[in-house]
């Protein structure tokens, strides 16, 4: 099965280096009671990515997480965490990468600091000496570091969910597989752990983080891989991904000189130019968007302001299967 | 989600955003360190202090323990009553000398008590770790399925032997304080000194733990089928309970022998004159066998089971 | 999904160990072990004739008579009752010389009898309490000194071993049965002959009796009764798990009485014997016999009727106390008078059946029927046969 990829070129190499960090082939699960959760996909996040692994709820994100980090079985297809097969060698490669899977998950009873302990003590190639440090730093990097001795169960879901994000940053990571990180948080937190993605990244490691709110993930993904019903619709670099003249060009302006500015775009071959209140938008299509404000400013157009508005992963959806993004079976 | 200042005074592991492939290197570097020594210890450790460190755990503990006390306390009130010398199991000697309530007390755990204890740690281990969601972050911490399930199952092990050596601590200290200890007199008729009686109990105390390894096994194994940790308690108390009755039907008189819970009174042995370790033996031997087929059942179970908890 | 499979190997190879181990052991002993050939008369001249040597060791008891299992709670303990049914482990102790303890273990209590010489002592852990047996003068003066050793235990009410249920059925096989010798067999891990005794007459519940006897040592090491209504396993079945014929420690031979155990004397005088009458060769007052060998009814009437009839089970477990007539049933009745104080009357109720004219209890092996007109009769036959036998059938 191969998935359906609409990506331009097939080209990957979004500034990534060597082999792939996630890759999957044929990778298939189908549960005991028959559904088939994840239909045979072919992953493929490179090196540096921050790959958003987007879906509608029961789409199969999970349950390919699963697969990947050796909690559940492939029915079928194989998989490889950089570069090492999984769930074989899980000993020697998970220690390197950092997760949080369908939301955190600790003792109700131990502190957050306490859960954080027991998860390094279980670690065999975590170094002891240095356990306390990085506990605490994992803490303080979440912004955790003050209420880390409350018992888990008294934290909100805000402070639950970094607690997870701790854990997943209790060693240095190549790689973070991150699932739903932002469910469950208010756009306060959203923004601190869209923050934290573009820190991590920043800082080298690849990450995949999963979201079945597309908006959250649009602004900071590199890539993005799009499933529907077990299967991956496609993948690739966000910036290839769908029509790529897709973009708008909105110009706003004085009254007086709309006309100009629809005249204007008409000359440099924008299409379905629209005008609405002082805003004359068009599709920048094959134009190069560098000629569009001089071309106006040529024309004695008052710019006031000028934005391109690129589709959105939702638009992009929709695009590709004609249907919303609403809960696939 | 750091804020400014966080991120500032960001931790050491973390190498300045400057130098890009750093952290992957550290990470590399850092995972070559090997499976440290005493790692399967420090993961030991780990699962003492939640099992043991866990309050509801202490508190059924506590509330075993309480069984002897207040079987000392009700035969000390009754001494002088109609209703001294009766009851079960070995309360009609406990007034005459305080180291029969250890047999006393562990007689009348045995039956249900200890088994639900048993049960309880079976169903904390694996199942109560699942239905928390846990497992599946212990799993991706790495650590090896296998090991994972060998330290629970030695962890519960030791909750179920604190919690039988708090019953027999509190039965030698409430007898000892209502009634002294004296010689022992045996199920012959034949007596022991007060001290080979004191290490006779611990012989008992000791028999009674190693009995319960076999339904630990099997409550192991219910813990790997489910995420529901009640469902295991309840599964294996039945269990328990089955094998008693079955132990009771003539019937099926030719499996009685190797029944989880038919050996479980020959703690009596520690009361007899001559004590057949032969029979003893026995009954371990049976323990054995049902922890090597239950412990290997839930060692297949556990490794290859589908986590989706 | 391979590997999957090869995992649950491991638990199906350790079941199968563990099956193996369990059955191993009982296969290897069905192989017939090598033993110089003996003749059955000389096997069963040995049993009944062998000096008693000194030993130890654990049998296990197991009664299939049909009837229904005591429950624990109604003996409350290890009480000789438990060997009407279900399994019972016993252990015994001699040292040949008039000294023996043998000793009925409960669960988490124990019945013991210690016998030394014309002494003998009961202890009941579960009540805590002692019978402590002698001998009368009139009987010490008219029994032998051998009879006089066994004769408090014998009052004490004994609990079987292997040596002691052979010799009493041996003892009357020569004449009322076939004796043959069957293949060896392994018991408590020694070579043993197998001497099988079939009853001539077949108007008896005993289909054959199977002694084990040890290839060295001529001891009796088993015996089963097996019954013509169940032929899938021996209705009693009494064989050691463990022996050892080295002399046992004095402590196990010496009987003190524990400390605050309620103690009971008793006198036996020659009238409580068995052996009285059936030394001198009479028959007691009011008891007639019929038949012959294992097909005996023993018929006794003037018992304590009223207490009978009030249902007073302490009268009619007298009253099995003394039949005549060897076999099994003595063995296994002659116990029921033990000093416990439960329901006899329930467990009356429990074990018979009314029928026209009295109550009747049928086991596989033996029949008791008391007549509402006070006489009981006791043989190891089926139950027409004592209703014929009193004229109610
Ligand atoms: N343990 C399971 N047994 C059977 N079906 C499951 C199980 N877990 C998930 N599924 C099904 O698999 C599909 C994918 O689920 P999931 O991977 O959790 O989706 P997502 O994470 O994208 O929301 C859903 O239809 C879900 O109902
Ligand atoms: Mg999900």
């Amino acid at each position: 099965m191969t998935p359906t990829a609409t990506r331009p070129d097939g080209a990957l190499d979004g500034g990534a280096v060597g082999a792939p960090v996630v890759r999957s082939e044929g990778l298939t699960k189908r549960f005991r009671n028959g559904q088939v959760a994840v239909d045979g996909i072919d992953l493929e996040v490179p090196r540096g990515a921050v790959y958003g692994f987007l879906g509608p709820n029961g789409s199969g994100k999970t349950t390919t997480i699963r697969m990947l980090l050796g909690l559940v079985q492939a029915t079928a297809g194989r998989a490889w965490l950089l570069g090492e097969p999984m769930p074989d060698g899980g000993a020697r490669v998970l220690p390197r990468v950092g997760a949080l899977v369908e939301g955190p998950a600790f003792q109700p009873y131990l502190s957050g600091r306490a859960n954080l302990e027991r998860l390094d003590a279980v670690d065999a190639s975590a170094p002891r000496r240095t356990s306390a440090r990085r506990i605490g730093d994992a803490l303080e990097r979440v912004g955790l570091a003050a209420a880390a001795r409350k018992p888990y169960r008294q934290y909100s879901l805000g402070m639950k969910q970094r607690l997870g994000l701790a854990a997943a940053l209790l060693r240095p990571r190549e790689l973070l597989v991150l699932d739903e990180p932002t469910n469950g948080l208010d756009p306060q937190g959203t923004r601190e752990v869209r923050h934290l993605v573009r820190e991590l990244a920043g800082e080298g490691a690849t990450i995949l983080v999963s979201s079945h709110l597309l908006s959250e993930i649009d602004q900071v993904c590199t890539h993005v891989g799009v499933m529907r019903q077990g299967r991956l619709l496609v993948q690739g670099p966000r910036d290839a991904l769908g029509t790529a003249d897709a973009a708008q060009v909105v110009v706003t302006t004085e009254p007086g000189s709309l006309a100009q500015a629809r005249e204007t775009f008409a000359r440099l071959g924008l299409e379905e130019t629209a005008v609405d209140g002082e805003v004359v938008a068009a599709r920048l299509g094959a134009v190069a968007l560098a000629d569009v404000a001089p071309a106006l400013v040529a024309a004695g157009v008052p710019v006031l302001g000028l934005e391109i508005r690129r589709p959105t992963l939702e638009d992009l959806f929709v695009e590709l299967t004609g249907q919303g993004f609403d809960v696939s079976g | 989600m750091s804020r400014g200042e966080a991120l500032e005074t960001g931790p050491a592991t973390v190498a300045p955003a400057a130098a890009a492939t750093t952290p992957a290197a550290a990470a590399r570097e850092d995972a070559e360190v090997r499976a440290t020594r005493g790692a399967f210890g420090r993961l030991l450790r780990s699962e003492l202090r939640l099992v043991l460190g866990r309050r509801r755990t202490q508190l059924l503990v506590l509330l075993l323990a309480l069984v002897p006390v207040l079987v000392g306390t009700i035969v000390r009130a009754t001494v002088d009553s109609a209703f001294s010398g009766q009851g079960p199991g070995f309360i009609e000697r406990v007034s005459g000398n305080g180291l029969f309530l250890v047999v006393t007390a562990l007689f009348l755990c045995l039956p249900l008590l200890l088994p639900l204890g048993v049960s309880i740690a079976a169903a904390d281990a694996v199942a109560g770790e699942a239905s928390a969601g846990t497992l599946r972050y212990l799993l991706v911490v790495p650590v090896g399925r296998g090991r994972l399930l060998a330290a629970k199952a030695i962890a519960a092990l030791t909750l179920v032997v604190v919690a039988i050596a708090l019953v027999t601590a509190a039965a030698l200290v409430t007898g000892w304080v209502y009634f002294g200890y004296g010689d022992l007199d045996l199920l012959s008729g034949q007596s022991v000194s007060a001290a080979a009686g004191f290490a006779r109990m611990l012989g008992v105390a000791g028999y009674v733990a190693l009995s319960l390894t076999g339904l630990l096994a099997v409550g192991l194994f219910f813990s790997t089928l489910t995420e529901v940790p009640i469902g295991v308690i309840a599964a294996t108390v039945v269990v328990s309970i089955l094998s008693n009755v079955l132990d009771s039907l003539p019937q099926v008189e030719a499996i009685h022998p190797f029944l989880l819970s038919h050996h479980w009174f020959d703690f009596a042995e520690f009361l007899r004159a001559e004590v057949s370790w032969s029979l003893l033996g026995q009954g371990l031997l049976v323990q054995l066998a049902w922890v090597a087929v239950f412990g290997s059942l839930a060692w297949a179970r556990f490794t290859t089971a589908d986590i989706t908890s | 999904m391979n590997r999957t499979l090869l995992r649950w190997t491991v638990p199906a190879a350790a079941a199968v160990a563990v099956v193996a181990a369990a059955t191993i052991p009982t296969l290897a002993s069905a192989d017939s072990p090598e033993l110089p050939d003996r003749t059955p008369e000389e096997l069963a001249a040995a049993v009944v004739e062998a000096e008693p040597v000194p030993m130890s060791g654990s049998a296990v008891y197991t009664a299939r008579l049909g009837l229904p299992e005591i429950p624990a709670q109604m003996t409350g303990g290890a009480d000789p009752l438990n060997l009407l049914s279900g399994s019972s482990t016993i252990r015994m102790w001699t040292d040949a010389e008039g000294r023996s303890r043998v000793s009925l273990l409960g669960t988490t209590s124990e019945y013991s009898v210690v016998t030394d010489g014309p002494e003998a002592w009961t202890y009941a852990s579960s009540s805590h309490q002692v019978v402590h047996l002698t001998l009368g003068p009139d009987a010490q003066e008219h029994l032998a000194d051998a009879e006089a050793e066994h004769a408090a235990a014998e009052a004490a009410g004994t609990l079987p071993t292997p040596q002691d249920l052979a010799q009493q059925l041996l003892e009357r096989a020569e004449e009322h049965a076939d004796v043959t010798v069957g293949d060896a067999v392994v018991v408590a891990g020694r070579a043993a002959y197998q001497v099988v005794v079939t009853p001539t007459d077949d108007g008896t519940l005993v289909d054959r009796v199977v002694v084990a006897v040890d290839g060295e040592t001529l001891v009796p090491l088993s015996v089963q009764v097996w019954s013509t209504e169940a032929t899938n396993a021996p209705a009693l079945e009494l064989a050691y798990t463990d022996v050892s014929f080295s002399a046992p420690s004095d402590a196990a031979l010496t009987f003190s009485t524990p400390s605050g155990a309620e103690v009971t004397e008793k006198v036996v005088e020659l009238g409580d014997l068995d052996a009285a009458p059936e030394h001198t060769g009479d028959v007691p007052d009011g008891v007639t016999v019929s038949g012959e060998g294992f097909a005996t009814v023993v018929e006794r009437s003037g018992g304590d009727l009223e207490a009978l009839l009030t249902g007073d089970p302490a009268a009619v477990a007298d009253e099995l106390d003394h039949p005549l007539g060897g076999g099994p049933g003595e063995e296994l009745f002659g116990d029921m008078g033990g000093g416990t104080e439960l329901d006899r009357a329930a467990l009356y109720e429990q074990l018979t059946t009314p029928v026209d004219g009295g109550r009747l209890l049928s086991s596989t092996l033996l029949s008791v029927l008391v007549t509402d007109d006070g006489r009981i009769l006791v043989g190891a036959v089926p139950g027409e046969t004592l209703l014929e036998a009193a004229g109610l059938a």
